[in-house]
């Protein structure tokens, strides 16, 4: 092609050649090489971790999806499902009175189709003394598998015959661990899992019977999703649809926070490469500007300056595209190689997502960030040869700030890109730029500060000092850059640590692993004495009546969910379809917070209800509202004086309704408990209940464990993206000072000439980076401590406090860290001769 | 030209023409203008008042892009910094000026023009390989390659010691009569104006003519 034979491509690609070679092209290649590695290695770790995450913690669910209805779904669905490869499991639920001779025990029917559980195992003894479990499907047709505490409370053992309904079964295993086993310290009674084929023969299925169906499916994730994107819409009101993280649990939560804390981390990470790019772009534009003009001085028109610089940058950027996508790549593989065994990921899964994120990444900012400077240099005048070159033109451009345009537009694009939040990246983008104007103002300041401090110390600080003030302009520049740095690392660190340890919180080392339920009245004095011999860490034991909600404002609501769920409405007002845990209490519990109304005094002697905020809005009750309810035959009322924000994740007993004493306190109540029983007290605690077998007893130690897996494994992923974070944090940070070096060079040259000595030098180098990172440590404080308390309070939704331990870490770390990476980018021209200074910059 | 409010006439009524074939030294005081006139002849810088015509071109009416393609295929350069481009060879730097004007043989002539600066064993090397001397002498085969009109150089030796200053320019001048061509130089070295031809003495923005001599050329 002509093209190749014309000179400005040789000269081009001349250019490129030497200085690729020579090293004078490092620094910006770095910097795309740097974005588009974060990118690709955080999209793609991130990624990975996310995808690791999910499908351990699936195993919460026994699936990806659940679809949770009382009657028979669609076959269409299930054809759909098919359609779309999935993997499918179903079971049947219920509570049953299950008899074994005289004996009978109210127990939770769990009916398993061949494959369940998709997701985590079912783990089954075969021994009596439920050691050495085996992971398995479903019990073979005619047997069933059995919790250990129904043998214990009906006295059986395996081999024994267990009748369901009308159907015998044989138990042939002890459940050690049920996957999806339910989180409620209401379920109904120790679980037996039967065969889904057994269940018909049962007879339990009955026209008005109380039956839940569960459809577990699971698969590829794209599959997945677009199951998810179809059936969305399609289901109704009575049916549940829902994956790990629509679950109220202190894992779901767990995970969300996780999610999004990788998606900011890499979100951050991308506009520390930005800097990077932007910096060094600059930094191109005025290394080439001696060219340029020689160049122009010799006839070349702008048009071929242009042609022969946008191929020398696109030839440049696609080089560095290339060599950052092999690097983030490798990153990634490291990173999951490093945590293979806390997080075994599936590495061959490899998604085009992370790839296309990176490319895309690298373009922008190849482009974005370099068009100004570009234009700037391609408008070089020939006339610098001989007047010399100015660093920044006085441009329109340079006069309004409209440089920045495309370099603000390009970060918009980007965080748009990665977030797929309209709303979290203009967040992050005003703010961002909201916080650099204060900062430069700021920097400036202090920088005027320093130098009147300086003026009084040392020949070295005097001379560091100086220089800052001087250049001002620059050093703002370069101030913002590692303020920035040094803030996003602050926040990433900051938010990690909170959320690490509000982790731990949540599951302290005292966290309840058992529940005592069905404590009668009389045993109340008991149980208290027992958790107090044993000095046991226990919640206060709270009343439970067992009542239903029958009428809000005297208009009736719907009993039982009907036949034709949808149509419920037409009946009367819609209602809980079950009968409720009441309680009633003087004080507020712990984990709960008033949004609306007053708790009550102790004095208080009108009835009152305090009510659950999600079920009063699902309900439409409003403050003020009167409920009705009935416990056996007696009604009574109560108007609605305060609604409560629950904290469903505490392991402890909590309530949709909660009355003052008056109300409740003369029906007869069972009490219930949660308490952490430690591995010394649990003989003691077999044995009290052995003295009271009425009292029932719920052992979550197992799922507690399970829980404490996952958050650990959370914790690593969440380091491990610190610190590809900080990788990139530091990078800036020597990008921006290797773009300053020049100028010192010159500077260096002049002091030496003038006599000044290799120490002072090597001090005023030191200091004036060293004040440099202070100043910016300190400023990235304030702007982190902002931006943290942004974020934990609209995007966590975690509780707010300050953070002055790291502000002296930003400050010392600032200041050491800045002044390290100046000194060593300076070592050698510091020990350079003068005559080699000399010669190099004049 | 204006500085902030204050309007500042560095060049005041100057009449010059230089003939074809003409070695013209402008001479003259730190500040006196050289440097600008020097700029206003190459079409580097434009007049604000007043006209300057270089081979009939117009350059005050003409536009940057126009003032770069007049400097492409009449103009040659030599600057007291030397400017040559850092990134490329002594050998790329010389051909440069020839593939802007798009001659197919820039590289033979260069290899050549490089010989006859002495620098025939140099031509891989790059301009911080090379001492201060060899990179002028580097320049000048550069100036010569598009065999360009009319050569403008400024201070060629500022940057040199008195014996790299006299090679250098033994060999501008020898290299200037072989190809014939009209050189304009800037210079407060009586010395070296003394072998051009003609002499203009620019004082504080006036230009001043002395007397016309046959300088000899050794």
């Amino acid at each position: 092609m002509m093209i190749f034979s014309t000179s400005w491509f040789k000269q081009s690609i001349r250019l490129l050649r030497h200085e690729l070679r020579r090293g004078e092209l490092t620094i910006i290649c770095l910097a795309i090489t740097l974005a588009v590695a974060t990118v690709f290695s955080l999209a793609g770790f991130s990624g990975h971790i996310k995808q690791g995450l999910l499908s351990k913690s699936t195993s919460f669910i026994a699936a990806d999806r659940v679809l949770q209805t009382s009657r028979v779904i669609d076959p269409l669905i299930v054809q759909k499902s098919e359609a779309l490869a999935l993997q499918r499991a179903e079971q049947v639920l219920m509570s049953s009175m299950v008899f074994a001779g005289e004996k009978m025990q109210l127990a939770a029917l769990k009916a398993v189709s061949a494959h369940y559980p998709l997701r985590g195992e079912l783990l089954v003894s075969e021994r009596p003394d439920a050691s050495q479990s085996q992971s398995k499907n479903s019990p073979k047709p005619g047997t069933v598998w059995v919790e250990a505490k129904l043998l214990t409370s009906m006295g059986l053992t395996l081999g024994d015959k267990l009748e369901v309904g009308v159907s015998s079964f044989t138990i042939t295993g002890i459940a050690t661990q049920i996957p999806d086993a339910s989180f409620s310290v209401f379920s109904s009674g120790p679980a037996v899992i039967l065969n889904i084929l057994d269940i018909q023969g049962t007879q339990l299925i009955q026209p008005a019977s109380r039956i839940s169906y569960k459809y577990l499916f699971a698969g590829e994730n794209d599959n997945i999703e677009a199951f998810d994107t179809w059936l969305k819409p399609q289901v109704k009101d009575s049916q549940r649809w829902y994956d790990i993280k629509s679950q109220q649990t202190p894992l779901a939560n767990a995970l969300n926070r996780a999610e999004k804390y990788l998606s900011l981390a890499s979100m951050l990470g991308i506009i520390l490469a930005a800097v990077a790019v932007a910096v060094a772009s600059r930094r191109y534009s005025q290394r080439h500007q001696p060219t340029v003009a020689v160049f122009k001085a010799m006839g070349a028109s702008s048009a071929y300056i242009q042609k022969l610089y946008i191929l020398h940058w696109t030839l440049l950027s696609l080089f560095s595209i290339g060599l950052g996508l092999v690097v983030g790549y490798a990153l990634q593989q490291i990173g999951l190689y490093a945590m293979r065994d806390q997080l075994p990921v599936n590495v061959s899964n490899t998604s085009w997502y992370p790839l296309i994120v990176a490319f895309v990444t690298g373009l922008i900012c190849a482009i974005a960030f370099a068009i100004m400077p570009l234009k700037q240099l391609i408008s070089t005048s020939a006339l610098s040869v001989i007047r010399g070159f100015s660093s920044e033109q006085n441009t329109k451009f340079g006069k309004y700030g409209l440089q920045y345009v495309p370099a603000i537009a390009a970060l918009f694009s980007l965080l748009l890109l990665f977030s797929r939040d309209l709303v979290l990246a203009a967040a992050l983008l005003v703010g961002g730029l909201l916080v650099s104007l204060i900062l430069l103002s700021l920097g400036r300041l202090l920088m005027g500060a320093g130098r009147v401090a300086g003026s009084r110390a040392g020949k070295s600080w005097h001379l560091a000092m100086a220089n800052l003030k001087r250049r001002a302009r620059e050093n703002s520049v370069q101030l913002i850059s590692f303020t920035i740095a040094i803030q996003l690392l602050l926040m990433i660190l900051v938010i990690r640590s909170a959320l690490i340890s509000e982790w731990q919180q949540q599951l302290p080392e005292n966290a309840a692993n058992r529940f005592l339920i069905n404590i009668s009245e009389q045993q109340v004095p008991q149980v208290n004495k027992f958790i107090e011999q044993n000095k046991l860490f226990a919640s206060a034991l709270s009343p439970v009546v067992r009542g239903r909600l029958s009428a809000i404002n005297d208009e009736k609501v719907v009993k039982k969910v009907s036949k034709d769920e949808d149509k419920a409405s037409d009946q009367g007002r819609r209602g809980v379809g079950r009968e409720l845990n009441l309680t009633w209490r003087n004080e507020l519990p712990k984990e709960n917070i008033i949004n609306e109304g007053q708790w009550w005094s102790k004095q208080s002697t009108e009835p009152q209800v305090s009510i659950e905020q999600e079920i009063a809005s699902r309900l439409d009750i409003t403050l003020g509202d009167t409920l009705t309810f009935q416990i056996g035959s007696e009604t009574f009322s109560a108007p609605v004086t305060s609604i409560r924000e629950v904290n469903w994740q505490s392991l402890q007993p909590n309530f949709y309704m909660i009355f003052n004493p008056q109300v409740l306190q003369d029906f007869p109540a069972v009490y219930i408990s949660s308490l952490h029983v430690p591995q010394a007290s649990k003989a003691a605690l077999q044995n009290f209940l052995g003295q009271h077998p009425t009292i029932s007893m719920i052992d979550i130690d197992a799922m507690i464990g399970q829980l404490r897996d996952v958050i650990d494994q959370v914790s690593v992923a969440v380091e491990f993206i610190l610190v590809l974070v900080v990788i990139a944090g530091s990078l800036v940070l020597v990008a921006q000072v290797q773009a300053s070096m020049e100028e010192r060079e010159r500077e260096l040259a002049i002091l030496r000439t003038l006599g000044a000595k290799g120490s002072l030098l090597r001090n005023s180098v030191l200091f004036e980076f060293v004040a440099l990172g202070a100043i910016a440590g300190l400023m990235a404080s304030l702007a982190m401590e902002l931006a943290v308390y942004v974020l934990q309070s609209q995007v966590f939704d975690m509780s707010v406090r300050f953070h002055f331990e790291y502000w002296l870490l930003g400050i010392v770390a600032g200041g050491g860290f800045v002044g390290l990476i100046g000194l060593l980018s300076c070592w050698r021209l510091l020990n350079m001769s003068s005559v080699t200074l000399i010669r190099r910059t004049m | 030209m204006t500085l902030e409010n204050k309007t500042l006439n560095l060049l005041k009524e100057i009449n010059l023409a230089v003939h074809a074939g003409e070695t013209l030294a402008i001479v003259g005081s730190s500040g006196s203008g050289k440097t600008t006139l020097l700029s206003l002849l190459a079409g580097l810088d434009l007049p604000s008042t007043g006209a300057v015509y270089l081979k009939n071109h117009p350059l005050h009416q003409y536009n940057e892009e126009q003032r770069s393609a007049v400097r492409a295929s009449h103009v040659g350069f030599i600057f007291q910094q030397f400017l040559l481009v850092n990134s490329l060879t002594a050998l790329e730097n010389v051909m440069l000026p020839g593939e802007l004007a798009n001659m197919s043989n820039a590289k033979a002539l260069a290899y050549d023009l490089l010989s006859q600066v002495g620098l025939g064993d140099r031509f891989d090397h790059f301009p911080s390989q090379l001492s201060g001397g060899e990179q002028q002498r580097v320049a000048i085969a550069r100036a010569f390659i598009s065999r360009p009109d009319i050569l403008f150089a400024d201070e060629p030796t500022g940057n040199l010691d008195s014996e790299t200053g006299k090679t250098v320019t033994d060999l501008l001048f020898a290299l200037n009569q072989e190809f014939g061509t009209t050189l304009v130089l800037v210079t407060h070295d009586h010395k070296l104006a003394l072998r051009c031809q003609r002499r203009v003495v620019m004082d504080s923005g006036e230009l001043e003519e002395q007397e016309s001599v046959m300088a000899s050329v050794s």
